[in-house]
């Protein structure tokens, strides 16, 4: 190394206390609460009274608690209604900007759902979606087809849900998309069309794997975040209608925060953890993260 | 590397463990102070006692007897915060778990006992006695509703029953007169006169009656009924007037360890609502979650709407045009409204139990009763701020008879069903009374694996 | 060009078909994106009674800034009842500037503190800095609802529930995602002008404020605006432990407005002026920062 020959400890030294304050907020913020929560899950703690130890009771509950699977279930199904349809949307959002537009204004636009706060994003399409007086409906039945009840059905409930999350995220993921396609050099598409590349060739060819970075970290955090999507349930449906919309992170709140079993609450949190961690290394695995086909 | 990350753990782990264990065990009751520790404040100090409340409403008509009391007792100040109802409740839980829940706070009869069960709630029955408060003022049993084994945990504010709201012109437009409606029968077979009366009222984009061959039950303009919802579990405005009336109970008795979700009268009830609104005559569940059942009648999407006497001002309010209360359905057992009361609670974690208790009379007191009946918002518990809030309500030309006539009627009431494990009832009742309101599932074939499971909650 | 078959009998000042598609899809992706707004205001506008009237209008019914003054307390309770309204205010100005407060600190001292821990990270050797860095990364995957609880647990026992301290706490002095891209910034740049520092005897404190954070200023700003997105957009977390007026945010007090009297139907006009209320100051952030928040957001797709 080029760097002068300076004493490691007096570097060590430097170095610790440029970490230290982020060091102290790792432990008492996160490492510290996630052991803790470990704990708390062993316990039948209501918050109100000393807790018990009650050893794996929580789980051995949790694995028979027909609400538990319904919830796993549920966001299950968010995240494959999400997260395909979002991605695959953004992708066309991005390629049709890539030809037509690069003006600021449109590209602000569209992110302008992404700015919004969740709690006034569900306020918004709470009020648009009403059954009776909503204006998409009033849109529906002038146009002589029924009425929905959007959020207040259970088969129609999370569909709902999903795409009032994509109206908010869509704008935002199309526009890392596009950065992602301003980044491909002109230069790889006029020899592909050289070779006698078609469109669609082209498209699956090069820009798809051209853009495989952009794509890893846009699939991986939107995983993760619809897994733990909460302010949007809080704000419509509150997990109804008939459980329906009743995801992980809403039972979490609610048995936490409604029904006084925090130990309970705490045990599911970590199951929710261990799955996150499952279906990162999974998708890490899949898309070959980190690889780069330049 | 391997071998400093399990360090690091390893550390990390024990730095944790050591930190938590300083940090102590969550504190149960160190928060409670016995009754001595708020002793009474000298003349020159005032006490601050916060108070909450979750009905806007009734905001103004407490925030009169607030002013009045605090007159009377310069050393006391009573702040008054409303939040609604949703918030309300998890606030108040999370303030008791934080150490900042109010001194004060209207408690509901759905939710006290579990309260109490975990500390949460300040033994009032001393302080009744020390002070000889004269629980015989309160109508009806409303003062025993808030005791328990010899404990009290609030003093009755006010009352409340179930009556029917009716918009007069859909009334007119089908023909039906105010008596017709009094005088309803109903039978969870055949629905009775009420139910015919409920089709009658319902009418379709083409001008349809619900009677009519040609009634188009996909495109109703004007619903029969409108009912708040599916009710949780125990349906106060949505369901308990129906079953009540066929001679059904949720429970036997206060604080049972036994519900009756199972009883065929009870199934035979919900699955009668269930085919109302798949008839379309009862606006389905789905329409009324979003909006709720009031906002559904007031803007004209109903004929008739169930519910209770908190609401009259509600209607007077945003009623886009005229309406007036008509009695409930006789059913096979008469006419049975649900008789609820609000009271005030202390919190365990108040620094001023005995402020607190000052407040908490005199909101209880003939005085308040008298200034909350002024403002013609809610029934005061007792006789006298009841007729106030009739006059009051007769001078905005509301008739609210359908309401008082019921709670005096003999046998017209019932109470609200008190038991333990509040909330894991209503966690396990709500999913399953709304799949069967939206039809997807049989009252019979659900309702009993429900009530198992209800009951399973007491043995353990 | 290859023998398509269309495409050879395409002669190139035809009409561009496919250009004017695509305008129209963009156009209607504009409207969808944009009509929800345009109805949070027309609601805002609406008298409170007339809401249920002229569902389909487009325009406000019976136009009227009632709504605004209700929602800012400027209108005593019981008038607004019985307009129709449910009588409760925002303390706006309160909650903004609460907003503010929060905001401000967070993204101050997470940039700050992140940046140090990435760089020391990135350049300086340490012991342990492997598996520290590791351990860091690992929390990533920890779902905020896991430490929500325990640190809720934790701020109460320090006694700052319902303080900014408490608010900010557990987001002040690291996320470690925060920590990860910096860090994956910093790797990336050259080395060469740091060593000519260290060549010229400069401490590592004096390097990385005056050779490595100016040049890394775009990492920065992209961290700091997405800090304050999240921040100021956060519910949860200010909802359970800041929820006194006196700390609550914009978010949380437009909760709390949401609710309502038990059974009654939700203010929705009062509500629709509450939220444009809150989209305001999200909006002025937006076009004052447009720009930089774009580049940012294509910036965070690079690391």
């Amino acid at each position: 190394m080029a760097r002068p020959r300076r004493r490691l400890g007096r570097e060590s030294l430097t170095a610790f206390l440029f970490v230290l304050p982020s060091l102290i907020g790792f432990i008492t913020f996160f490492a510290v609460p996630a052991v803790r929560g470990l704990w708390i899950s062993f316990t039948n703690w209501d918050l109100l009274r000393p807790a018990q130890f009650i050893g794996l009771g929580n789980y051995a509950r949790l694995l028979q608690d027909g609400e538990f699977w319904n919830a796993l279930t549920v966001t299950i199904y968010y995240v494959l209604l999400n997260i395909p349809l979002q991605t695959v949307l953004a992708m066309v959002i991005a390629v049709m900007m890539h030809r037509l537009t690069d003006s600021v204004v449109i590209k602000g636009l569209l992110i302008l759902p992404w700015l919004m706060p969740p709690v006034v994003v569900g306020l918004i399409w709470l009020w648009i979606l009403d059954p009776n007086l909503g204006i998409l409906n009033v849109a529906l039945k002038s146009l002589g087809l029924p009425a929905v009840a959007f959020l207040g059905l259970p088969q129609w409930a999370m569909p709902s849900i999903a795409m009032i999350n994509i109206w908010q995220y869509v704008g935002y993921t199309a526009l890392l998309i596009f950065a992602g396609l301003q980044s491909i050099p002109p230069s790889v598409y006029e020899a592909a069309s050289i070779d006698g590349a078609s469109e669609s060739q082209m498209f699956w060819k090069v820009t798809v794997p051209l853009l495989r970075p952009v794509l890893v970290f846009v699939l991986v955090t939107s995983v993760i975040g619809s897994f733990q999507i909460f302010d949007t349930i809080a704000i419509t449906t509150k997990g109804g209608p008939v459980n329906a919309t009743k995801v992980l992170n809403w039972y979490i709140y609610e048995q936490a925060f409604s029904r006084f079993n925090m130990g309970y609450a705490t045990t599911i949190s970590i199951v929710l953890f261990l799955i996150l961690i499952v279906v990162s290394l999974i998708q890490m695995r899949l898309l070959r993260a980190g690889e780069s086909d330049l | 590397m391997n071998r400093r990350i399990s360090l690091w753990m390893a550390l990390t782990f024990a730095l944790s463990l050591i930190l938590s264990a300083c940090g102590g065990s969550p504190p149960g009751t160190a928060s409670a102070p016995s009754a001595d520790t708020g002793g009474a404040a000298t003349s020159d100090e005032v006490v601050t006692i916060t108070y909450w409340l979750w009905d806007a409403n009734q905001l103004p008509a407490y925030q009169q007897c607030a002013d009045d009391f605090m007159e009377a007792n310069p050393n006391i100040k009573v702040e008054l915060v409303q939040s609604g109802w949703g918030d309300y409740w998890n606030n108040l839980q999370t303030g008791m778990v934080a150490g900042t829940a109010p001194d004060v706070f209207t408690n509901h009869l759905a939710k006290y006992p579990e309260f109490a069960a975990k500390g949460q709630l300040v033994d009032i029955q001393p302080f009744v006695e020390a002070d000889g408060v004269d629980l015989s003022v309160y109508i009806g049993d409303l003062a025993e509703l808030w005791a328990r084994d010899g404990k009290r945990y609030g003093l009755p504010k006010d009352w409340d029953t179930i009556a029917i709201v009716y918009n007069q012109e859909a009334l007119d437009a089908a023909g039906v007169t105010l008596e017709e409606l009094n005088n309803a029968t109903w039978d969870p077979e055949s629905g009775g006169t009420f139910g015919e009366l409920i089709a009658r009222l319902t009418v379709d984009e083409n001008g349809n009656n619900g009677l009519s061959p040609d009634f188009d039950p996909s495109r109703v303009k004007q619903y029969g009924l409108i009912i708040n919802g599916a009710g949780e579990a125990y349906g106060q405005t949505e369901w308990s007037w129906l079953a009540a009336s066929t001679g059904w109970r949720h429970i036997d008795e206060l604080y049972a360890t036994k519900y009756n979700f199972d009883d065929p009268r009870f199934i035979a009830t919900i699955q009668w609502l269930a085919d109302m609104m798949q008839k379309g005559y009862i606006m389905p569940l789905q329409q009324v979650t979003s909006l709720g059942g009031s906002a559904a009648f007031n803007s004209g999407l109903g004929a008739l709407h169930a519910n209770g006497s908190w609401m009259i001002g509600e209607f007077a309010n945003n009623a886009t045009f005229p309406f007036g209360f008509a009695r409930l359905p006789q059913g096979p057992e008469g006419r049975k409204s649900m008789f609820n009361g609000l009271a005030d609670s202390i919190w365990t974690g108040t620094q001023h139990v005995n402020e607190a208790w000052q407040w908490v009379k005199y909101a209880a007191s003939k005085d308040c009763a008298d200034t909350v009946g002024e403002f013609g918002v809610v029934f005061p518990a007792q006789q006298s701020g009841v007729d106030k809030a009739i006059a009051a309500f007769q001078a905005k030309g509301l008739d609210v008879s359908a309401f008082t006539e019921q709670a005096l009627e003999p046998g017209g009431t019932f109470l609200f069903p008190i038991t333990d494990h509040a909330s894991e009832i209503t966690a396990i009742m709500s999913p399953v009374m709304e799949s069967i309101l939206l039809g997807q599932v049989d009252a019979a074939s659900a309702l009993p694996e429900a009530n198992a499971q209800i009951n399973a909650l007491f043995q353990q | 060009m290859a023998p398509n078959v269309t495409g050879a009998y395409r002669p190139k000042q035809q009409f561009p078909w496919g250009k004017i598609l695509a305008w129209m899809a963009m156009a209607l992706l504009l409207f969808v994106t944009l009509f929800p707004f345009w109805w949070v205001l027309r609601t805002a506008l609406t008298a409170p009674r007339a809401v249920f009237q002229n569902t389909g209008s487009l325009l406000p019914v019976q136009t009227t800034l009632i709504n605004f003054q209700r929602v800012l307390g400027l209108v005593d309770p019981q008038t607004a009842i019985a307009m129709g309204g449910s009588g409760q205010a925002i303390n706006f100005a309160r909650a903004l500037i609460n907003s503010i407060i929060v905001s401000g600190l967070v993204v101050v001292g997470q940039t700050t503190f992140c940046a140090m821990a990435a760089y020391a990270f990135a350049r300086l050797r340490f012991p342990f800095r492997n598996g520290l860095f590791t351990l860091y990364i690992s929390a990533l995957m920890v779902p905020a609802i896991v430490t929500t609880i325990p640190n809720f647990i934790l701020v109460r026992q320090l006694g700052w529930l319902n303080t900014f301290a408490g608010i900010v706490a557990p987001t002040f002095l690291m996320t470690p995602f925060a920590v990860f891209f910096l860090r994956q910034f910093f790797l990336g740049v050259n080395r060469e002008v740091e060593e000519a520092a260290y060549i010229d005897g400069a401490s590592v404190w004096l390097v990385f404020w005056r050779v490595v954070v100016p040049i890394t200023v775009p990492a920065l700003t992209t961290l700091a605006i997405v800090t304050l997105i999240n921040t100021w957009n956060s519910y949860l977390w200010p909802l359970i432990v800041g929820s006194d007026e006196s700390v609550r945010v914009l978010t949380v007090a437009l909760g709390i407005f949401r609710s309502q009297t038990p059974q009654g139907a939700p203010d929705w006009t009062g509500l629709m002026a509450g939220t444009t209320l809150a989209i305001i100051p999200t909006f002025l952030i937006f076009v004052l920062l447009g720009r930089r928040i774009l580049d940012s957001i294509q910036f965070t797709g690079f690391k």
